[in-house]
């Protein structure tokens, strides 16, 4: 089969999504099928710019390519899943959530003038009209699947994705709590950051890059190096990282998928997360395959102590992880999306 | 952002005003609303919504509001010959009702208008207002348009309306414990509630009932709403031998109304010709699960089947409605549930309330953000050298991407 993966490209930001697609575009490839990633730059501002991006995936044929069929496509993200194509899967791992859950809050991006919340409409109306002309809708996460059917009324089966491909592996703990995130202010990187002035024992490593990285800096000014900033890594030096941990810390607001949790687990790691966390509470079980605790620096700081007195548990729960992680295939991914 | 929000409210005793004392505080809690008053300045706000039906005394002002400052219209029926006859010939303005007859139906409609104004037809709005609607002059001013099926919605679009349009259900009361009147009684007790006149096919009705008395004597039939001028119900009881058999009351308070509601086994409400409108009485008639029956037409008919029984308007009418109020008794539990859950799941008022709060968003600011997205779009046509706008305007709309 000739399958376009399609998703939008934020040009010198990479992430979760961006590997999403590729790994999606490398497991096809392995299943025999010719597969092409196709991108557009995306850019989500000032106004309503977002949906001149919209307009463009819309213009985008993916009917054929040189002359030959294109079987299917499978978008994952907005406005990606805007495009056109009689055989259109859309794989959601996100709306555009300043349109949704974030809109209000201090993570929105539109105020209360009238241009903007109807442009906040005309972005909802044409994920109503996107999503609902894919033959199957999916999800990555339960949250996300809750948050079409909510806001869209759009019924999506849940699919998530596996990790990326690193060399994981599991080493004897060296104490340190690892954070693998974008650093940007609804990943709450600075929880944990507060958690360490709370606790002289605590030792964290911060793997990323992102706009917030000067005020997590600032906030960890003098804590004697027990926050180290490692920035963006590469795949050895972070699986380097997970064997060595002794936990994961992963607490980002309402996230709607999250494949740090999943990344922890096959690295046989507990991951420390919040309540409100989304999506990571449906494969962090509290005591199960990590620890669930309030969005509060004390709670973090506790739980990160806890797991650091009773290695024993934070083994075991790190084992529970990787038999829950396990399971997530390419594979079954594949057939899903192509059946 | 803010919206003025014109409409008549309690203590007026009309449907819309219940319908408002409904949606507002819904509302409320989903934009800044300011209600504005008649004969005061009008409130600063950044979207308008007009809510307009038929009753110049109720409307009138409103209307006078939305062609000062055009905005969302929330037409809930759509023929307004009443209303616009009382806001141009009952104020004097002759030649205001021949333009709204000449936006209808061009010199046609002027002449009309004329033989009205020299007293040589008979008042359109008061014998046939279905045929002239005269929509046309506040579909005019309409920046967006709420309807409330798609029956309007479709007439609406014929006249010619290309603007913004929602189909907003009306919002069901919440449906609460209702404690049945006492003193009512029938076996079964068929009720009809809301002003009584030709157009809701009271005589049809009376006929029908008459014919199921003579099947079931202890049927009995609660009227319950004012007359009409010209319309004598007491004589009609009589000629059909139904004095007995039919308990009339005049206007009743909202308590009061539910509970003698509740006190029915069948509800009725018939309506033919339609005037596009929708019936707040069948509203709660649903909301309370109860068996109810209709005339097949306009927004009647696009309740679903399962939850009411549906009665044509043709030359069987009687005698299908005598039927349908049988089987309504008998089958009542049957379809008082189905009629329940669909209020429930169509009508619920925070659904209700999100829909419109989306649509006076969109209403608002919706053209500045199509225009916004236009020119960019036609800018990087025009240098690619396509610079029909009208084309790059249909295919941005034909993509969904402006409204």
């Amino acid at each position: 089969m000739r399958v376009a993966v399609c998703a939008p490209q934020v040009p010198f930001v990479r992430g979760g999504a961006e590997l999403m697609a590729e790994s999606l575009v490398e497991a096809l490839r392995g299943r025999g099928h010719e597969a092409e990633l196709v991108t557009l730059p995306f850019k989500w501002y000032p106004g309503a710019r977002v949906l001149d991006q919209a307009f463009l995936w819309r213009l985008v044929d993916l009917d054929e390519s040189d002359g030959r069929p294109i079987d299917r496509v499978i978008a994952t993200k907005f406005p990606a899943y805007c495009v056109r194509h009689p055989n259109k899967v859309a794989w959601v791992l996100h709306q555009f959530r300043q349109a949704y859950d974030y809109d209000g809050t201090e993570l929105g991006q539109f105020g209360d003038s009238p241009e903007d919340r109807a442009t906040v409409r005309a972005i909802r109306r044409l994920d109503a009209v996107a999503l609902g002309e894919a033959r199957r809708v999916f999800a990555t996460s339960r949250n996300v699947a809750d948050r079409l059917s909510r806001f869209n009324g759009i019924e999506a089966d849940v699919l998530p994705h596996p990790p990326q491909a690193l060399d994981y592996r599991t080493e004897p703990s060296q104490g340190f709590v690892l954070s693998v995130n974008r650093l940007d202010r609804a990943k709450r990187i600075d929880l944990l950051v507060e958690a360490v002035k709370r606790d002289p024992a605590l030792r964290v490593v911060i793997a990323g890059d992102g706009p917030d990285r000067g005020r997590l800096e600032r906030l960890a000014a003098g804590l004697d190096g027990r926050v180290r900033i490692a920035g963006r890594v590469g795949g050895d030096e972070l699986a380097d990282l997970y064997a060595r941990c002794l936990a994961v810390y992963y607490a980002p607001l309402d996230e709607d998928f999250g494949m740090v949790p999943y990344e922890a687990f096959l690295a046989a790691k507990p991951v420390v997360t919040t309540a409100d966390s989304g999506g990571p509470l449906e494969v962090v079980a509290d005591h199960e395959t990590g620890l669930v605790v309030p969005p509060e620096p004390a709670a973090v700081a506790r739980a990160c102590a806890y797991l650091a007195a009773h290695p024993d548990e934070a083994a075991s729960l790190g084992a529970a992880g990787k038999r829950v992680a396990g399971r997530v295939t390419w594979d079954a991914c594949v057939d899903a999306l192509l059946g | 952002m803010k919206v003025a929000y014109y409409s008549p409210l309690p203590p007026s005793r009309s449907g819309i005003a219940d319908y408002s004392a409904l949606l507002l505080p819904a509302l409320r809690e989903r934009l800044e609303v300011v209600v504005a008053e008649p004969g005061k300045r009008a409130p600063d706000a950044d979207v308008a919504v007009y809510q307009v039906g038929n009753d110049p005394d109720e409307h009138g002002w409103i209307v006078d509001a939305l062609r000062e400052r055009p905005g969302v219209v929330v037409l809930h029926e759509y023929v307004l010959h009443h209303l616009l006859a009382g806001i141009t010939i009952g104020r004097g303005d002759g030649r205001g009702y021949l333009d709204a007859m000449e936006r209808e139906l061009g010199v046609t409609g002027r002449l009309l208008g004329l033989g009205v104004l020299d007293n040589l037809l008979p008042l359109l709005w008061e014998t046939q207002p279905e045929r002239f609607p005269l929509a046309g002059t506040v579909l005019d001013r309409a920046t967006g348009l709420v309807v409330h099926s798609d029956f309007v919605a479709a007439r609406a679009r014929a006249a010619g309306y290309r603007g913004r349009l929602w189909r907003i259900p009306h919002p069901v009361w919440p449906v609460r414990t209702v404690e049945p009147a006492v003193g009512v009684a029938g076996d079964p007790l068929i009720g009809c509630f809301g002003f009584l006149n030709m157009n809701k096919r009271i005589p049809q009705l009376l006929e029908a009932f008459a014919g199921l008395r003579r099947e079931r004597p202890s049927a009995r039939l609660l009227l319950v709403g004012a007359a009409g001028e010209r319309f004598d119900v007491g004589r009609r009881l009589e000629r059909l031998g139904l004095v007995d058999g039919v308990e009339r009351l005049g206007y009743v308070p909202e308590e009061r109304l539910w509970s003698l509601m509740a006190a029915c086994d069948v509800l009725v409400n018939l309506r033919y010709p339609t005037m596009g409108e929708t019936s707040g009485s069948a509203i709660r008639a649903l909301a309370l699960g109860r068996p109810l029956v209709v005339s097949d037409v306009g927004w009647f008919s696009e309740l679903p089947d399962g939850a009411v029984l549906k009665v044509p308007v043709d030359e069987y009418e009687v005698p299908t409605l005598q039927l349908a109020l049988g089987l309504a008794a008998d089958r009542g539990s049957e379809l008082g549930a189905a009629a329940r859950a669909y209020v429930e799941r169509e009508h619920a008022l925070p659904a209700v309330a999100d829909a419109y709060a989306a649509a006076l968003e969109e209403a608002a600011g919706g053209d500045a953000v199509d225009d916004a997205v236009l020119l960019r779009i036609a800018t990087a046509a025009a240098e690619a050298g396509v610079a029909d706008p009208a084309a790059i305007a249909r295919a941005a709309r034909d993509a969904g991407v402006i409204g």
